[in-house]
């Protein structure tokens, strides 16, 4: 017995006395350097880098001429601002400012159609907003006051074969109930009111979660919330929440000229990347439960759906199939089991297409439709990589990487990583290759992929969020100007 | 002797851990040949219940897999009935022919690169 017990310990006895070595953790200095001989792919693959200098970059995408345009976020996690930019990207890194957004990013993803050009405003100040941009600079907001300016953001956006713009809006909180640790995120100092919303009513079960109270300066003092609700707001059992549009955890569409939104489906958490597939199917990468705030949720991987119109995706309540009251499966170490918040459920989740890794943060990805590229109808995500300890405590690193996925059999398979012995980020395994990708997208011809990488950001005691009492708490470090473009490019079609 | 077993036991596996990486995904050791049906049915069993918390067998939530030389029964009692934060997956979740799979795939994945 004592055999045995010897030698399962190293796999999964270790995890509580472990100490959290996510990739966050590293020391930068700078400046960032850049090696595409870092940066390991499957043979017959290139890489190389296209732009460099970047603030914060998120989204790409690609004008008539096929030329990539690039949008820099204009805020961070971290509670760092910036101005929200659109960039033209020519050869030899020439960057030409197409448009200048307001202080009210981040912008998080772009799309280009017939001339216009159509961005996902996270709005952190005034609610987020769908923008269309011209070619000339100038910015109409087609949509506004959408509730996104927690934890998540608008997200997106694609146009669909109907000629819709779809988007995506994150949810306020981790789980469903606002806490310290959004306060800490910094949103709720500005917004203390604000909740996340369903799209349909929800019965709530009346579960209220006691939490410190960081509105006050005294550390001994509590709140009591429930779901759906206002900081400090206790629910009770047969509560009934209104459902709305615009609502959170959702995807929604629109015309591209405005108009009213229209519900998709809903019970996300951060529907973050959105791509059509060759089969013209709406997939979107599902960035999971974090380990924190007043319902922490533990081992639930980032997910890949197929997006079935009208459908309830399980956001509060589920992982993919499970209950997070499922036996042992979703229990934080030396934190209770998350108990159930709603009575009923609209439906029984979907079974996801893929499960990726828990914590790797896999967001926007495209798919390949190029014979000569390969890995035809495989969908390719960017994994930004883990916030530990901040969102939970990993062992390594996890994502800082591309992965394909065949969608068809939901196997997932790394398609580029730094090299080295641990996988990680460049600022913490050393080298000049890959930070943090946070959105893959092929050129229209299908030949190359490019890759946003967003940067160095570590977790560390430099950031500017602190509550009153706790002053040792750890935030996000994002570096200015470390943002990237790369490219990657197949050789030749042998083996 | 049972001493002296549990000794060998940690310095065996402290050196494999500590000597060899983990790294096995294709960009790094190439592909995987599935040279059989029953370790194509064990990865995808693997990419269901395992690759969240093991990427491709590498540590991330969890440890490294892919250089801890388990023997095959320590490997089902560790799914059977969990350890420290990992949870336990009953007959109902991963069944006994696919938890065989699962094993073979895990020992082919160990071998890769």
């Amino acid at each position: 017995m004592w055999f045995l017990l010897l030698l399962v310990l190293p796999v999964a006895g270790c995890f509580r006395v472990s100490p959290p070595d996510g990739g966050s953790q590293a020391q930068f200095e700078g400046p960032r350097t850049f090696n595409a001989a870092d940066i390991a792919l499957p043979s017959s693959y290139r890489i190389e880098l296209v732009a460099s200098g970047l603030t914060f970059p998120t989204g790409v995408t690609f004008d008539a001429d096929g030329i990539p345009h690039v949008t820099e976020s204009g805020y961070s996690y971290g509670e760092v601002w910036d101005t929200p930019r659109l960039l033209r990207i020519d050869r030899q890194d020439r960057q030409t400012v197409i448009a200048v957004g307001e202080n009210n990013g981040p912008w998080t993803g772009v799309t280009y159609l017939e001339g216009s050009f159509y961005i996902a405003e996270g709005g952190t100040h005034r609610g987020g907003r769908v923008l269309r941009v011209e070619r000339d600079g100038n910015i109409r907001p087609l949509l506004s006051d959408l509730p996104s300016f927690g934890d998540h953001h608008v997200n997106g956006p694609v146009i669909g074969p109907d000629g819709q713009l779809y988007f995506g809006i994150g949810t306020f909180t981790n789980s469903g109930v606002v806490g310290e640790d959004n306060y800490r995120y910094g949103w709720l100092q500005r917004h203390p009111s604000a909740h996340d919303t369903p799209c349909r009513d929800v019965t709530l079960r009346g579960i209220n979660f006691t939490s410190m109270n960081p509105f006050t300066p005294r550390a001994d003092d509590e709140a009591v919330t429930g779901a759906f609700v206002p900081f400090g707001t206790v629910t009770r059992q047969g509560q009934v929440i209104a459902g709305r549009l615009p609502c959170n955890g959702a995807i929604l569409k629109m015309p591209i000229s405005g108009g009213t939104p229209q519900l998709v489906a809903w019970g996300f958490r951060n529907p973050f990347g959105l791509a059509f597939s060759p089969d013209k199917q709406l997939y979107v990468t599902d960035n999971s439960y974090d380990d924190r705030g007043s319902r922490p949720v533990h081992g639930t991987g980032d997910l890949l759906w197929l997006v079935q119109a009208g459908t309830w995706y399980g956001w509060p309540d589920f992982h993919g199939l499970l209950r997070l009251d499922h036996h042992d499966h979703f229990i934080p170490p030396g934190k209770p089991q998350p108990p159930v918040l709603l009575a009923q459920h609209p439906n029984q989740p979907p079974k996801p297409i893929a499960v990726l890794g828990v914590h790797s943060s896999s967001n926007m990805f495209d798919f390949s439709r190029s014979p000569f590229f390969g890995h035809v109808g495989e969908a390719f995500i960017a994994q930004f990589g883990d916030l530990s300890p901040t969102a939970g405590k990993v062992l390594a690193p996890v994502g800082f990487k591309v992965v394909r996925v065949n969608v068809e059999n939901g196997i997932v398979e790394d398609f580029a990583v730094n090299r080295g012995r641990v996988n990680g980020p460049a600022s913490k395994i050393g080298g000049g290759g890959l930070e943090r990708p946070i959105a893959a997208r092929f050129s229209p011809d299908g030949s190359a992929l490019y890759l946003v990488d967003f940067g160095v950001m570590t977790v560390g005691q430099g950031g500017k969020v602190r509550l009153p009492w706790a002053t040792n708490k750890p935030s996000s470090e994002p570096r200015r100007g470390t943002g990237a473009l790369w490219k990657i490019t197949r050789s030749s079609t042998a083996p | 002797m049972i001493r002296t077993a549990l000794l060998i036991s940690i310095i065996t596996i402290a050196s494999v851990a500590l000597s060899c990486s983990a790294r096995r995904s294709e960009p790094i050791a190439g592909p995987l040949l599935l040279s059989s049906p029953e370790i194509a049915e064990g990865r995808k069993i693997f990419m269901d219940h395992c690759h969240q918390c093991h990427p491709g067998g590498e540590a991330g939530l969890g440890p490294s897999l892919n250089n801890k030389p388990l023997p095959a029964f320590a490997i089902r009692t560790q799914v059977r009935h969990g350890f420290g934060a990992m949870p336990a997956f009953y007959e109902n979740e991963i069944s006994e022919t696919e938890l065989d799979s699962l094993v073979t795939y895990l020992k082919a994945l160990r071998q890769h690169g």
